[in-house]
């Protein structure tokens, strides 16, 4: 086993250590000009993914796993979107998503807004059937299904 | 993306699926088994008052 160390211009050195087991382990460095890593104090949060560049504190950061926004009145239509392969327009303020690349299991969490169109009183959207391949999601105003016009969904998982 | 995939639901109303990127990777979210049909989105009706009673003929 050995080690490289890093010593910079003052105190301090950077110790890159190979693991204490058999087999080759390879860090290839980006060819592109950048930092592939940085971290701060004990690196917590670093343990399973990088956090996120613009996090702060060290609490672990998550990435969406699903987003789309489009536009639920009129003609349906999908504004932009990631790892969504469409929505399934099911009736009045009733849309499914459909995921591109399927989830883990169906315990993600899902946020999903809608602007009203008649009324902001009694106004509700809610999510319900979550799966690996979809989520459906509903909006009502005054106790009855109504389409959103401005509508968001981000999956986290 | 000016296509939309139409299939009718176990209710007898009527489900539009419209794509995100592309027809082909959309008709894996037809049910399994369903009868789809590939339409213009012109086809669609604009008017969504009686969403609910809509039927594909």
């Amino acid at each position: 086993m050995a080690n490289v160390v890093l010593s910079g211009n003052t105190s301090g050195a950077i110790t890159i250590a190979s693991p204490a087991v058999a087999g080759t382990n390879t860090l290839t460095l980006p060819a592109t000009t950048g930092t592939l890593l940085t971290t701060t104090g004990d690196g917590s949060g670093l343990t399973d993914i990088a956090k996120l560049s613009t996090a702060s504190g060290s609490a672990p950061s998550y990435s969406a796993r699903a987003w789309v926004t489009f536009t639920g009145t009129g003609t349906v239509s999908i504004r932009a979107s990631g790892n969504v392969s469409s929505i399934t327009d099911n009736g009045t303020g009733d849309y499914t998503v459909n995921f591109t690349t399927a989830m883990s299991d169906a315990d993600f969490s899902t946020l999903w807004m809608a602007q009203p169109t008649i009324s902001n009183a009694g106004a509700d959207t809610f999510a319900i059937s979550p799966s690996t391949t979809d989520v459906t999601v509903r909006h009502w105003e005054n106790n009855s299904p109504r389409d959103g016009d401005y509508c968001c969904v981000v999956v986290f998982r | 993306m000016n296509k939309r995939i139409v299939y009718t639901t176990d209710d007898g109303t009527v489900a539009v699926i419209v794509p995100a990127e592309s027809v082909e990777l959309a008709l894996k979210d037809v049910p399994t088994g369903k009868e789809y049909h590939i339409v213009d989105v012109a086809d669609i009706p604009t008017d969504r008052t009686f969403r609910d009673a809509w039927i594909w003929e």
